[in-house]
């Protein structure tokens, strides 16, 4: 990864560059990165550039190949993606560029808790929900489900799990899509993928997925605060997990499928991760129904695994989730393809919108927003590292303009896992982490040092440029107190 | 038949996923040594005990031989995952540029310390490649 990427790229502004259409025949649009001069530099080390020209190369892509400030060397996409493509004019969806984990995401909790009040008690949390919130690599749940049921999550997503009994109403209005996207097919799902996600449900993962305890340590914007109801040291909890191997199985399902019927379709792509079908297409069509089954299944898990830390908050201090304020702020997919509608030149299209490593961002006013986001605009849930911060921010009207209502998912890696392992001592960070007032709980010593801060770009300066170019707003920052990893 | 359980393999740095270099005599031995090099990623500490091991046989096909070492690698995770095994031992019977038959035997995972989640083989930067009188491969997995 030492090679740095030599290809071309002109300055829009500080925070805009573009790769001209004319780098690489077959592009279609130029590329854009959102990126200051530092961030740029980190990025231009690995490959991430290269594939963001690489998905200039899908048939009907519009605007411009995005790239947000986060964006590093993924498979197929860079992650930090945005593409979208016009399905008239034959506009084709890929499962590379949604990603293996379909619907990984992140939601946000607030709670009436301030700092003070609960310094004392983080190591018993932290304990309680390493205990009561399974993580791990091939950890199955508590919260068991029959045959017919897992058909059901598919379909109803986090609905199902309201109606189960594990959360409310308002937990689905404070969800991207409310918690499920229709036009899950679930006949588009092999028996495989339903057997790789089986006895899953309400389970964290591994890896870069997390349940942390934080504080509001910076508050960006006085008004928006007040309206979400969050003030200076209260504490917050965010849970960062996917779709598990459901999702897994039916991205390499399709990947496989699509891979030989690239010729037929008459698509050239210069990396086979890329492979896609017009979205109109019977392969499309088939992809985007089991694709949306994951994302059911995602929303599902991540309010199980929020009913799951409600439990553990209710036992550690003995009152209800109510009495301690436990409301959902938002849920949103960060790996996600979404059928939207966007004015291009004039005309108002229906786009399949990518969003490989990068958040949903709407802004004020836009119809899919719950009526409690009309008038702030969606809320944009941006996780860092394990040592760092955390944001809150909200989509923007230039969002809608620029970047297809998009912003970025996180800080993004800047060392491999390799590096990582190789250059961080366990015992340092541990004691680093302890000196900052953080405690961790891993189920494995490996993924601590895999996910490292070392390992990740300043989350700071990732939010500095998408607050800076306009594309989300800055509502108030987070640091960690407590981080349950997988 | 080839019959291969040895670590063989160089880590590729890749920010976000892993990748692997895998090189060997012949493509019988590429493939098994691609699936040693992803199960040693997975998981360490497999002990050899009797009686908990388990064998399976595989068939794969693929459009090439680059596709069909995709195929072969995530069959073998999806085998897997839903067996909660860790595979160690990998006997090809048949192999061409298109087919593979394999016997594969794994140790329950709940015997193993399990250290990574690989979700899937990719197509991203995928080779392979004759070199002098050997076979390289190149694969990055999603993690």
């Amino acid at each position: 990864m030492s090679d740095v990427w030599q290809g071309s790229l002109e300055k829009i502004d500080d925070f805009r560059w573009r790769i001209p259409k004319s780098y690489k025949p077959g592009m279609r649009v130029p590329g854009i990165i959102y990126a200051n001069e530092k961030l740029l530099k980190d990025i231009r080390h690995d490959k991430a550039l290269e594939q963001v020209a690489n998905v200039a190369f899908l048939p009907g892509i519009v605007s411009a190949s995005l790239a947000m400030p986060d964006i590093h060397w993924g498979y197929g996409f860079p992650i930090g993606g945005v593409a979208a493509t016009d399905i008239e004019a034959g506009g084709v969806i890929s499962p590379g560029g949604v990603g293996y984990d379909i619907n990984c995401g992140v939601r946000l909790l607030r709670t009436n808790f301030q700092y003070d009040e609960i310094k004392d008690k983080i190591k018993d949390l932290v304990y309680a929900l390493f205990s009561d919130v399974p993580s791990g690599v091939g950890t199955k749940g508590d919260i068991r489900v029959s045959a017919r049921e897992e058909k059901e999550i598919l379909v109803k997503g986090a609905k199902w799990a309201v109606a189960s009994g594990y959360g409310t109403q308002e937990d689905l209005e404070c969800t991207e899509e409310y918690g499920a996207i229709s036009g899950a097919d679930p006949d588009a799902v092999s028996d495989r993928a339903y057997e790789r996600g089986k006895a899953q449900s309400g389970t964290l993962g591994s890896g870069n997925h997390f349940l942390e305890i934080q504080a509001i340590d910076r508050i960006d914007d006085a008004g928006l605060c007040a309206e979400f109801g969050l003030s200076l040291g209260q504490i917050t909890i965010m849970i960062h997990s996917g779709s598990r191997g459901l999702g897994h199985e039916i991205c390499s399902d399709y990947v496989k499928k699509l891979v030989p019927s690239l010729k037929e379709h008459g698509i050239n792509v210069p990396d086979r991760e890329l492979a896609c079908a017009p979205v109109n297409s019977s392969e499309g069509k088939a992809y985007l129904g089991a694709m949306r089954c994951a994302a059911n299944y995602a929303w599902a898990n991540r309010q199980c695994l929020m009913h799951l830390t409600r439990k553990s908050f209710e036992r550690i201090f003995n009152m209800s989730w109510q009495e301690m304020g436990m409301h959902l702020i938002y849920d949103v997919a960060h790996n996600i393809a979404n059928i939207e509608k966007y004015v291009i030149d004039g005309k108002e299209k229906n786009l399949c919108v990518h969003r490989k490593g990068a958040t949903r961002a709407f802004g004020p006013g836009h119809p899919a927003l719950s009526e409690r986001y009309k008038k702030t605009g969606q809320p944009v849930i941006i996780p860092g590292d394990m040592g760092r911060n955390s944001y809150l921010l909200v989509g923007t009207q230039k969002a809608m303009e620029e970047t297809f209502g998009s912003a970025c998912h996180g800080a993004g890696r800047v060392k491999s896992r390799t590096e990582a392992t190789r250059t961080i001592n366990l015992n340092t960070l541990l004691k680093e982490l302890e000196s900052k007032g953080i405690m961790v709980k891993a189920s494995g010593r490996g993924t601590l040092v895999e996910e490292a801060p070392q390992a990740y770009k300043d989350v700071n300066e990732v939010v500095d440029v998408v607050h800076n170019a306009g594309i989300a707003k800055r509502v108030c920052r987070m640091r960690p107190l407590g981080v349950i990893k997988g | 038949m080839a019959h291969f359980f040895v670590k063989n393999y160089a880590l590729i740095e890749h920010t976000a996923d892993i990748g692997i270099r895998v090189k060997a005599k012949d493509l019988k031995g590429l493939f098994c040594s691609c699936a040693a090099a992803m199960f040693d990623i997975i998981a360490a500490g497999c002990p050899d005990k009797a009686g908990t091991k388990k064998i399976l046989k595989i068939k794969q096909q693929g459009s090439n031989s680059e596709e069909l070492l995709v195929n072969w690698l995530n069959e073998l995770l999806f085998l897997s995952a839903t067996k909660a095994l860790i595979f160690s031992d990998f006997k090809i019977n048949k192999l061409s540029e298109t087919d593979i038959e394999a016997l594969v035997t794994g140790v329950s995972a709940k015997y193993c310390r399990v250290k990574t989640e690989i979700k899937a083989a990719t197509y991203h930067a995928l080779k392979i490649e004759r070199v002098k009188n050997a076979w390289l491969a190149e694969v990055i997995f999603d993690v």
